[in-house]
């Protein structure tokens, strides 16, 4: 039986570690991901990874359940990001972590992918990479949580205080970036 | 180049975008399928986003070692008690490694206490090299062979038999050993065994892949190189016949002036 994250929210309430434990093992990878996608630092991306369940655990006997847990866990991940960007006071570089990416790449081949599918593939990944780093934070941050995280409009507003017409604008705008950056690149 | 004029009467970017995610009610959709059938515009920036959304997705950040809880494999969702382990890493070492570890650790500490341990007829004595007295006397007889030999004083006298039961009664405990290692090391042992196989496994599948993408990587940019000095050498070879073509030209006006002037009475 598999327990719902709410049900795991009150148990850890409850006073129930193994509960919130759990929590932290369903959601670590997807606030990493989001943290790295949107400062692009690995070793900072994981410090708010961090930061993110130290503070929810903190704050986890104040939540109520006005909102879903993932997206109040989004939140501060997103608070943090936020922070990091503002104190390192430059834009975002997306670094990806050197001899690391091949490894994971082959790891994660298809067995049918050839090797250069396998090479122009993360050529591509790395080119998106570049182009992402061009747009606004809050274009990029809009991007991920849609493309990535499958979050609904009306969640990304929430996540973002904004109106949901903001979200689908700053969606365009930033795609439309990405359509002009990635048509540059002459092996895309 | 064709302007393409769009009549969409609503908000157009937010009902693409509506549209391209799919997060878009039925009414708006029908209306806007509709529009698409006579909207080339439309259409084409639609398949555009869509190529941004599928070259969006080969994105994906490589997972580190996650240490929010020092484990970075994922559970398996299940939620009995012994789902997480709490235990400390070094309760996974198996026992004899463990033993070992204890021994190697009492000899540093012996070691870094400069310990002396003394067994003889007066019993066992254990102190530290830094509570033993410095006696220069002592050390100038230490230093002399001759002194030493003085100063060995007789041992209680051991017999024989003493000495072969001893013997048999170290035998005895050194086959009951054996006999029982196997028996406690067997679960220990066959478990590292497997985590080492395991390991070596995946790093050589890793140094695998690893080796074939560098190679693929190598081959592709060799391919570029040679490319791109072909068409060097092909842009060279143009010039060259080229430049040629203008020579034999020129030669061929010269020859024929000189002919022409040659036939001149």
């Amino acid at each position: 039986m598999t327990w719902t994250d709410e049900e795991l929210v009150a148990r850890s309430i409850g006073g129930d570690a193994d509960s919130f434990n759990e929590l932290v093992l369903r959601w670590e990878r997807p606030i990493y991901a989001l943290a790295y996608r949107t400062i692009g630092r690995e070793e900072d991306a994981r410090d708010v990874c961090q930061e993110t369940f130290l503070r929810a655990f903190r704050a986890l006997p104040g939540f109520r359940g006005q909102a879903k847990f993932s997206s109040w866990l989004y939140r501060i991940a997103l608070n943090l990001c936020r922070d990091w960007i503002r104190r390192e006071r430059r834009a975002p570089i997306v670094q990806p972590p050197e001899d690391v990416d091949l490894i994971e790449l082959a790891a994660a081949a298809e067995p049918s992918e050839s090797i250069e599918d396998l090479v122009a593939r993360r050529d591509l990944a790395q080119i998106v990479e570049r182009a992402m780093t061009l747009l606004p934070e809050e274009q990029r941050t809009a991007i991920v949580l849609k493309e990535y995280h499958g979050l609904t409009f009306q969640e990304i507003a929430d996540l973002m205080n904004c109106p949901l017409s903001t979200v689908k604008t700053r969606l365009y705008q930033g795609l439309t970036v990405l359509r002009r950056e990635l048509a540059k690149e002459p092996s895309v | 180049m064709t302007d393409i004029t769009c009549t969409f009467t609503g908000d157009r970017e937010l009902t693409l975008i509506a549209y391209l995610y799919g997060d878009i009610d039925p009414a708006a959709r029908a209306a806007f399928d509709a529009h698409l059938g006579g909207c080339e515009r439309c259409r084409r920036e639609l398949a555009a986003l869509g190529g941004v959304r599928r070259q969006l997705a080969t994105w994906q950040p490589q997972m580190p070692k996650l240490s929010v809880l020092g484990n970075n494999e994922p559970s398996a969702m299940s939620h009995q008690p012994s789902a997480i382990s709490h235990q400390p890493w070094w309760r996974n070492m198996p026992a004899w490694a463990q033993v070992a570890a204890a021994l190697l650790f009492l000899g540093v500490s012996a070691g870094a206490a400069n310990l002396d341990v003394h067994y003889d007829a007066t019993g066992l004595s254990i102190r530290t090299g830094w509570s033993r007295p410095s006696n220069p006397g002592n050390q100038a007889s230490v230093a002399n062979p001759a002194n030493i030999v003085n100063q060995i004083r007789p041992v209680k006298a051991v017999t024989e038999d003493q000495l072969t039961a001893l013997e048999q009664r170290l035998r005895g405990d050194m086959k009951t050993i054996a006999a029982q290692a196997p028996r406690a090391m067997s679960s220990g042992d066959a478990e590292t065994l497997r985590r080492a196989r395991a390991l070596v496994d995946e790093s050589e599948k890793r140094q695998q892949a690893e080796l074939a993408l560098r190679v693929a990587q190598v081959l592709h940019d060799v391919n570029m190189q040679r490319q791109a000095d072909l068409s060097k050498i092909d842009r060279s070879l143009g010039l060259i016949q080229t430049s040629t073509g203008v020579e034999i030209l020129k030669q061929r006006e010269n020859i024929n002036y000189l002919m022409r002037v040659s036939q001149r009475p």
